[in-house]
């Protein structure tokens, strides 16, 4: 898509670019430093609240939260920032416009990109080197970090470093220095860094995802230098300095998708094409990324406790009308025309937007409550996250929750902790929601049939727990969703047939099987979740095909079992999250119910699959207390070999359990 | 259409100076002096009232409190852009009943015969268009900038009048006016110099580092020991951020400490603020906090139950103050008020 510039006027950019005399020479020098800002998460980890107002947008203490990004970097000296969008691109440019960086006298002139193909930062990055938007080192940043660090330092390292050897250093990474456990970090985002201590480059680097074992190639100690960190005490803040390479080598490779990725594979590939990535740790600076409702509990408090200084709620720094808010003692920050009725308590940490009126005998405490908002008598608010024009009537009371715009809450509702009312709810009169409830007006089965993960990015591992347990819908949508041909699943299943038939016969590398999977995925358009299930229909069927359907389970079990091993990694590719888990186990019984012969195959397929750590215990365990529909799968359950295993499992749950 | 052109890079130079008082003064720019902003404001104001259209002194008045509320909320803490712009309004109202006419010099001070025979305000007054009211503004705003850039000189020159040999003075923190006026005492006196490092940003450090290499005597201090060495000094010399209507300061925190302990040992506390720090503001609740990341590495569970608290300015009440030195001489406390109401209108306190 055309790009729109939202640049500064004419007179004033001519004026820039004389006072800016460029030599030959010294181009490096004086390049303005630029940013690339991604509007977009690529993932939902916000929805249903995202499906009305795209994440970037979401008010974090009353400020959307792409305005602290953009002030991060406008604070940090870049000039020049392109902005990418994908959901709702047209809001985002609408609010960039309004706001006061696309005025002339902005030093940071911001450009928005939008295209609907995005599907993962490895799109936008490929896009960057295809229009050759950036000319020499840029950052790289999400649209929802919050951060005040200077990367000047961090710069004139990378900058440093690139000189010294020749555009050997890809990237820096800038990490914070935080002890395990923290808040601000996120546990999904939790990292394991091993580095060189004496020229902080990143020797390896992994996702800590609760793993209780972690694996270390031996390469890493032969590094060359004799200091060497293993450090665990690192939040990601997803801010990077990016060298145009990056962008190159997104093009290059086109199955980096996100940044995950890209480290990964940089570092194994490092003895090859020789780049290297490098870090900055800082510890004075806060730097953090709202990528979830965790975080943005997180995120807005530390705001509102001033962590984040100098960006700060009563600095008004986006430069809104109307927007400034007085700071008073305990962190109460109070905006024009609020009206407090009698009685009422702001106890500490309380942000209240304009003119929002509150009533009689309230307590707040450790809330954020937006602008033109009525609250009624009696209500208790405790980290309760409030947006615009919201109604709450009497005796209510709300307990770590987001409540989006529009709502209104009538009298005597309880929010236990976690809840999400998204836009336009309206909750009924003495309601009790139980913890973790999410109301929103679209319909839950909207976005299971939607397909799934065609968006890629690194926050869908390890799915955490504690998001929503209940989904309830105010509304009902009829939603038609186009069932792909059987056709094209048949000839898919073939066609997986015969890579695997041919993986074995070349002995293939299980990454190559990958990609040759993933590009019959996108050739007959199937969903993720298809290819999984069809991929282990195909895996247990093999020995079948190999050896004709009447084999015994014993020589069924040792032609499978070597397979299984073989060819884990594929699986494990694609069998990430404990959704994935339970359709493939779903599939497996599928396929062993066809089979009733072979049932006694089901237990060694299990046994080894769950050796192999493709599948977890709880998966396993989910998937068995399941309540069976078809009296063939509940004749399954009873199946003596499989009772034998589940309680072997039980058992070895204790018994690791026990261990710690 | 010149016109067109030079409102809108008047908007621009305005639109800029706001952003630069915004990073300034939240530190993460270059840190400025309350002087140098002083002169930028007085400067911005000169070029507004060159270029802005405005046919007679109360549209003039009118733009100018607009522009000066922006800027005011823009940095609340930094009261000096306040001041200059209360300044500029009154020197406005004089030059405008100077055109009209010498018997109204009087009229601008409140007195009770005034409110009686009066009755209402002289809104109406300042809608007479004078040709030449432009050129006397800007001549009365150069002659303000010629005074704010001899503030430093003036109030060193009375160092020699109030340092005397062998005295030990005692200073916190960082202060340029207190700075030139000890190294102008320096010239001739030989004293010793006490300063309190002002944690948690230790200005004193820089002060010393800097007195030290005019020779002179310097020792530094923890906040914690002011009283202990209180005993041993002559006379407490401070600068200050604000100086407020009541003669009560706002100062860079630790000096309320400064202030208790030298009231205690009756040691005179001399103040040294140029006139454009004196605001019309009284102590409000505005107490600016700043939050380093100090305790960031306790666990977590803890922290979200902790709220740490760092205060930058600290409140001084006129009661432990003996002496306000400044560019026209010295004033006792409970004088600043006429000081005020010769250098600020009445209406302008709100502005």
């Amino acid at each position: 898509d055309t790009p729109l510039v939202i640049g500064p006027s004419r007179s004033s950019a001519e004026k820039r670019k004389q006072s800016r005399p460029r030599k030959a020479e010294k181009d490096e020098e004086e390049q303005p430093l630029q940013a690339v800002l991604v509007a977009d998460s690529f993932n939902r980890r916000f929805f249903p609240i995202s499906k009305d107002q795209p994440r970037a947008l979401l008010p974090l203490a009353n400020v959307s939260m792409i305005d602290y990004t953009l002030e991060f970097l406008t604070s940090t000296g870049v000039q020049e920032t392109f902005v990418f969008c994908c959901w709702m691109s047209s809001k985002i440019k609408e609010h960039l416009q309004k706001s006061k960086w696309c005025r002339p006298t902005s030093p940071n002139v911001v450009h928005v990109i939008t295209s609907d193909l995005y599907r993962s930062l490895g799109d936008v990055l490929r896009d960057v080197d295809a229009k050759a938007l950036v000319r020499s080192d840029f950052l790289l940043v999400y649209g929802d970090v919050v951060s005040n660090i200077d990367v000047s330092q961090a710069l004139q390292e990378h900058k440093q470093r690139r000189k010294m050897e020749k555009n050997v250093s890809v990237m820096t990474m800038i990490f914070k220095e935080s002890p395990p456990g923290h808040k601000t970090r996120c546990e999904d985002d939790d990292i394991i860094v091993a580095m060189d201590g004496k020229s902080k480059r990143i020797l390896h680097y992994q996702r800590a995802q609760a793993l209780k074992k972690l694996h270390f190639p031996m390469n890493i100690f032969h590094s060359g230098s004799d200091e060497f960190e293993i450090r665990f005490d690192l939040l990601d803040c997803h801010i990077s300095i990016c060298s145009p390479q990056v962008a190159e080598l997104f093009t290059d490779n086109f199955d980096y998708q996100t940044k995950n990725d890209f480290v990964r594979g940089l570092l194994v590939n490092e003895e090859i094409l020789g780049n290297q990535i490098h870090m900055h740790v800082t510890k004075d600076g806060y730097g953090a990324r709202v990528s979830n409702l965790l975080m943005y509990d997180t995120v807005s408090s530390d705001m509102i406790r001033r962590w984040i200084y100098p960006i700060t709620p009563e600095a008004n720094f986006a430069d809104q009308e109307g927007q400034s808010c007085t700071h008073s003692r305990h962190n109460v920050y109070r905006e024009p025309g609020v009206s407090l009725g009698h009685g009422s308590q702001m106890e500490e940490n309380v942000l209240i937007g304009r003119n929002t009126v509150i009533g009689a005998n309230c307590t707040i405490s450790n809330t954020v409550i937006g602008a033109n908002c009525v609250i009624g008598d009696n209500v208790t608010l405790d980290r309760a996250y409030i947006w615009n024009r919201v109604h709450i009537a009497n005796d209510v009371k709300v307990k770590q929750s987001v409540i989006c715009d529009n709502v209104e809450v009538k009298h005597g509702v309880v929010l236990n902790e976690q809840c999400v009312l998204a836009y336009n709810v309206v909750v009924g009169p003495d309601i009790t929601l139980q913890e973790g409830t999410v109301l929103s007006m679209h319909h839950p089965d909207e976005e299971d049939d939607e397909d799934e993960d065609e968006f890629l990015s690194d926050d869908d591992v390890g799915y955490s727990k504690d998001k929503t347990k209940q989904k309830g819908s105010c509304s009902s949508y009829l939603i038609m969703c186009t069932k792909q041909s059987a056709h094209s699943v048949q000839l898919f299943q073939n066609e997986v047939h015969g890579t695997l038939q041919r993986g074995l016969d070349e002995n293939i590398s299980c990454d190559n099987l990958v990609l040759e999977i993933n590009s019959l995925k996108y050739a007959y358009n199937i969903s993720l979740k298809e290819v999984m299930q069809i991929l282990i229909r195909v895996v247990l069927e093999f020995p079948f095909q190999q050896q004709g359907a009447q084999i015994s389970t014993a020589q069924y079990s040792s032609h499978l079992l070597p397979l299984l091993k073989k060819w884990a990694p594929v699986f494990k590719n694609y069998v990430k999250r404990p959704q994935d888990q339970m359709d493939c186990l779903a599939s497996m019984e599928e396929v062993f119910l066809e089979r009733e012969t072979h049932w006694a195959a089901l237990v060694k397929v299990l046994m080894s699959v769950y050796q192999l750590e493709i599948l977890e215990e709880e998966g396993i365990m989910r998937w068995f207390k399941q309540s069976s529909t078809t009296a063939k799968s509940q004749q399954l359950r009873r199946n003596q070999g499989l009772l034998k295993f589940i309680q072997w499992l039980e058992e070895a749950e204790e018994s690791s359990e026990g261990d710690e | 259409m010149p016109g067109a052109d030079k409102e809108t890079e008047l908007s621009e130079r305005i639109e800029a100076f706001l952003s630069e008082l915004k990073r300034c003064g939240s530190g993460a720019g270059s840190l400025r002096g309350s002087a140098e902003t002083a002169r930028e404001t007085t400067s911005l104001l000169r070029r507004i009232t060159a270029q802005a259209r405005w046919s007679n002194a109360g549209d003039l008045m009118e733009i100018i409190r607009k522009e000066g509320r922006r800027m005011t909320a823009g940095q609340p803490s930094e009261t000096t852009v306040g001041n200059m712009v209360r300044r500029v309004l009154k020197i406005i109202r004089e030059e405008y009943a100077r055109s009209r006419g010498s018997t109204e010099e009087a009229d601008q001070q409140e007195s009770l015969h005034k409110l009686l025979t009066s009755g209402g305000s002289s809104e109406d007054n300042f809608r007479q268009h004078f040709t030449h009211l432009k050129a006397n503004v800007i001549e009365a705003i150069n002659e303000l900038l010629t005074e704010l850039e001899g503030t430093t000189d003036n109030i060193s020159m009375q160092a020699l009048e109030h340092i005397h040999s062998n005295e030990v003075i005692m200073t916190i923190g960082r202060s340029r006016t207190v700075e030139a006026f000890l190294k102008d005492a320096a010239r001739k006196r030989k004293f010793h110099v006490i300063v309190a490092e002002c944690a948690p940003f230790c200005q004193g450090h820089e002060m010393a580092t800097s007195l030290s290499k005019e020779d002179i005597e310097t020792t530094v201090i923890p906040d914690a020991a002011i009283f202990a060495v209180m005993s041993r000094v002559n006379k407490v010399i401070i600068g200050t951020q604000t100086v407020l209507a009541n003669g009560g300061l706002r100062a860079v925190n630790g000096t309320h400490t400064l202030a208790l302990a030298a009231k205690h040992h009756s040691t005179p506390l001399i103040v040294c603020a140029p006139m454009f720090k004196l605001s019309p503001q009284w102590d409000s609740a505005l107490q600016e906090l700043v939050l380093r990341s100090f305790c960031f590495l306790l666990p977590g569970e803890i922290l979200s139950k902790v709220n740490a608290h760092c205060p930058v300015f600290d409140y001084v009440p006129p009661e432990l103050i003996t002496l306000f030195i400044s560019n026209i001489g010295g004033n006792a406390p409970s004088y600043i008020y006429r000081l005020m109401s010769e250098l600020y209108h009445p209406e302008d306190h709100e502005l």
